[in-house]
């Protein structure tokens, strides 16, 4: 990987981690219209992550196998230290369950695995 | 018979004219808005306001009130969208009711819909909701007095909006860093027990950001690691008490 295109990489992967922490969280949530209602924000996680792969290549097809599993790796270790955190602390039903069908969906949305 | 009575001394016409009877109109009595929190607003935007709640006065069967709030109130007019608040027990198109404002308007809205249930819920346990109505135009009085509810997992979900900022300073533009700092800052008075409004919020960032003023933030001056070294510090604490409020009791 050259630099630029590792940099981009590691920058999908924050933002694409938060919109599925994000995803899990609300599934949490026990009022979701109170949550869901006031969402007005110009750029999300979720936007800005698709914005980064569309500038990772291969664009318009499934990145090669050594890029999908770093990056899926990553990913489940960012999400799950992050619902691990709050667990620790407390936080009541959360599924850790969801992380890896979450993920899994969220890459397939955004065209890095198949 | 019914009778009309005309002075016998009169000046326009004469016995035999043909005339028109109808009624005096009646004054209407004119609704005033209600303003909470503004000092001044362009003559045009209260103009807007009045047109806003006119159409949907027509357009919506039943509703319990309209509330406009956001950055139209602001002053000046670096607004992209006019924020609505349509609080209704129906299920409305809202897409329609945006077309039908733009029309009369010529401005883009957000309206959101509300049921009373979920507006007083919101009230209690979302800084977001708080922040909104502190600022606004209500058609009716608006009579809350909500007393507020520490609910870790709605600001937990909304303190990782603001996140984002870290991870993306370089890619977002001052309005954007505003609106995700400003969310942190809100959550982080909230959780404290503190009193927000856009006002207060704003001049929190100020303080906690040594910034000259929150344009800096808006314009997009920011001195990036200056910035981000105290926001990432302001974030892990505001999260930090979001944790703790789950011990005290929180829902």
């Amino acid at each position: 990987m050259d630099q630029n295109r590792s940099k981009l990489i590691d920058l999908f992967i924050g933002n694409i981690s938060n919109a599925i922490l994000h995803r899990i969280l609300e599934n949490a949530i026990d009022n979701k219209d109170i949550a869901n209602k006031y969402i007005k924000e110009s750029k999300n996680s979720w936007d800005i992550a698709k914005r980064y792969r569309e500038k990772i290549n291969p664009v318009s097809t499934y990145l090669p196998d050594k890029d999908m599993n770093y990056i899926k790796q990553k990913i489940t270790n960012k999400v799950r230290a992050e619902l691990l955190i709050r667990i620790s602390k407390g936080y009541e039903n959360i599924d850790l369950n969801l992380v890896e069908e979450s993920i899994d969906k969220a890459l397939r949305e955004i065209k890095i695995i198949k | 018979m019914d009778q009309i009575y005309i002075p016998k001394n009169r000046s326009g016409f004469r016995v035999g004219n043909y005339v028109v009877i109808k009624p005096i109109e009646t004054q209407k009595n004119i609704e005033k808005p209600y303003f909470y929190s503004i000092k001044n607003l362009e003559p045009i935007k209260t103009r807007i306001v009045d047109e806003i709640f006119k159409t949907i006065n027509k357009t919506v069967e039943k509703y319990n009130n309209i509330i406009i709030t956001g950055s139209f109130l602001d002053e000046g007019f670096n607004f992209n969208d006019i924020d609505i608040l349509l609080i209704t027990e129906d299920k409305i198109s809202t897409n329609k009711l945006r077309e039908t404002i733009k029309e009369l308007t010529g401005a883009e809205t957000h309206i959101i819909l509300l049921n009373n249930q979920t507006l007083i819920a919101g009230l209690a346990t979302d800084p977001l909701y708080q922040t909104m109505l502190s600022k606004c135009i209500s058609k009716k009085r608006l009579i809350y007095n909500i007393k507020r509810r520490i609910d870790y997992k709605i600001l937990d979900l909304h303190l990782l909006k603001s996140k984002t900022l870290i991870d993306n300073f370089d890619i977002l533009d001052g309005a954007e860093k505003y609106y995700l700092a400003r969310n942190m800052v809100a959550i982080f008075l909230y959780i404290q027990h503190k009193k927000i409004s856009k006002e207060i919020i704003d001049h929190e960032l100020v303080k906690l950001f040594h910034l000259q003023s929150i344009n800096e933030i808006k314009k997009n001056m920011l001195d990036k690691n200056l910035f981000l070294k105290e926001y990432k510090i302001v974030y892990d604490e505001t999260f930090n008490l979001i944790m703790k409020s789950i011990k005290h009791g929180s829902k």
